[in-house]
């Protein structure tokens, strides 16, 4: 481009500016690539896929689930406290206290805290309806038939929860025993009295 | 103007790129949060505040606490360690099983003093076989997953904070400067309100060295009821009340002590793990009775 003072003493542009074909210096194209390179560097150490559950020092999934304290055996009882929550506490109270007029205590109970398990696993299979004595006390109320809809493991990760929680301990009870119950009560619509309950094997 | 289309263009996509990056994205990646089970207590967590607590987080805002407090824990690392509890009856064949995972372990010495942590492995994956060896020994032994980090060292938190801590908070106050201590977990520190509540009258009363200021303004200093108010603080030497008065918090002191005391973060999560004491705290943002 000329600029040269015109006669007027104005500057003018003899010709429009154009863009000229300039290239990007490759230092530039380098630093860039390394800049790329850094930022999917950090990405992969600390990004972790945008996942919602890992955190630092975290790298994925997969890696915390490496250090998820074990339950082992409690897992069992886990479901069953799950459960429990879910489906008894509203009568018989979070804590196994039982409620007035509501339901009877499961903790120290001794029909949860029996040593065979037979009656037990009957009781929430068909309901109970009558006077029963539980801890000294007489509770005449109805149960209904709670566990009828859930799977034998359900009913005996809730069984083996309450015969091992808030202080009762107790041996667990396993999906077999409860499957032998509930084949024999097949077809049964009837609760039980507690009186005909005593009188099953313990 | 010339190629104005390709300058709305330009200016629409970097619009959305941001829109996409710092709305969408962290919508779609926490948006859908909800309440979760704890592990492996599976309580749940976290729940709401209870009306007084709530209330303290407005008055927690209102007072700038978050300009000097933190309310978030960080985490370099995690250990896990293998804590032998119990030797079992047969010595001799715990030793043998130990000495096999590191020779000093085959010495009798790793049997005195229990529980203590024997050996530190990797992750849970490694400690399987080594657990499977203790116990067919007939001892007994348990993984303890902890936290590491200056956060830890401090004191401040048993695991990191994640997005589940600030679920029900709005706004959500991790705060940025640390003039004070984080405050994640100060009511699994002190959950008792009324050494909140003297705090916030005479931080140095109770802390020793606190450069905190004095909340004195959330206090009514009062003549002597008959009978005197429950409500009033057990303060002795230089910070007590002259004869005849007693010093009585406000709505907001109590609102915001609650407050403070529903602070904890300590809850065992997926994404966070550490084992739990045998018997865990509630894991709750409530108050401790």
């Amino acid at each position: 481009m000329n600029a040269e003072p015109s006669q007027s003493g104005r500057v003018v542009l003899e010709t429009e500016p154009t863009a000229t074909g300039l290239t990007v210096p490759m230092w530039l194209i380098a630093a860039m690539l390394v800049l790329l390179f850094l930022g999917a560097w950090y990405f992969d150490a600390r990004g972790g896929w945008f996942e919602a559950k890992v955190y630092e020092p975290y790298h994925s999934v997969a890696d915390v689930a490496r250090f998820q304290p074990r339950s082992g055996g409690d897992a069992v009882l886990l479901r069953g406290k799950v459960l429990y929550e879910q489906n008894c506490a509203l009568c018989h109270n979070p804590d196994g206290m039982g409620k007035l007029a509501q339901a009877p205590p499961l903790a120290g109970s001794e029909w949860v805290l029996a040593a065979g398990v037979n009656r037990l696993i009957r009781i929430p299979q068909v309901g109970l309806a009558g006077p029963i004595e539980v801890k000294g006390q007489l509770w005449n109320l109805n149960m209904a038939a709670m566990g009828v809809m859930y799977p034998d493991e359900d009913l005996a990760a809730v069984l083996s929860y309450i015969r091992n929680a808030w202080g009762n301990k107790a041996s667990v009870v396993t999906a077999e025993q409860v499957k032998k119950v509930r084949t024999e009560l097949a077809g049964r619509s009837q609760p039980y009295a507690p009186d005909e309950l005593k009188k099953e094997a313990e | 103007m010339k190629s104005s289309a390709l300058v709305f263009l330009a200016a629409f996509i970097a619009l959305s790129a941001s829109w996409g990056g710092f709305v969408l994205a962290p919508q779609l990646q926490l948006g859908r949060a909800a309440q979760v089970k704890t592990i492996p207590a599976q309580d749940n967590y976290p729940v709401a505040r209870p009306g007084l607590a709530a209330q303290g987080a407005e008055v927690y805002r209102s007072l700038g606490c978050v300009y000097c407090h933190s309310q978030s824990v960080g985490q370099d690392g995690v250990k896990c360690e293998i804590v032998l509890t119990d030797a079992g009856t047969n010595a001799i064949a715990t030793l043998a099983a130990l000495g096999k995972f590191n020779a000093e372990l085959g010495k009798p010495t790793t049997l005195a003093l229990l529980p203590k942590a024997i050996l530190q492995v990797a992750d849970m994956n490694a400690a399987d076989p080594i657990l499977k060896a203790i116990s067919s020994a007939g001892a007994k032994a348990q993984v303890l997953v902890s936290a590491l980090g200056p956060d830890m060292a401090r004191g401040w938190g048993r695991r990191r904070t994640v997005a589940q801590d600030y679920l029900y908070d709005l706004p959500v106050q991790p705060g940025s400067r640390r003039a004070g201590p984080d405050l994640a977990n100060v009511g699994w520190r002190w959950p008792d309100a009324n050494w909140q509540l003297r705090h916030l009258y005479a931080p140095a009363a109770e802390v020793q060295g606190s450069t905190m200021p004095a909340y004195r303004f959330l206090f009514e200093l009062r003549p002597l009821g008959k009978p005197a108010a429950a409500s009033a603080l057990q303060l002795s030497g230089a910070f007590a009340p002259p004869a005849g008065f007693e010093i009585v918090p406000t709505d907001a002191a109590r609102a915001l002590a609650a407050y403070l005391v529903s602070l904890r973060a300590d809850a065992p999560l997926f994404e966070s793990p550490f084992t739990a004491p045998a018997a865990p705290a509630a894991a709750t943002n409530s108050p401790v009775k």
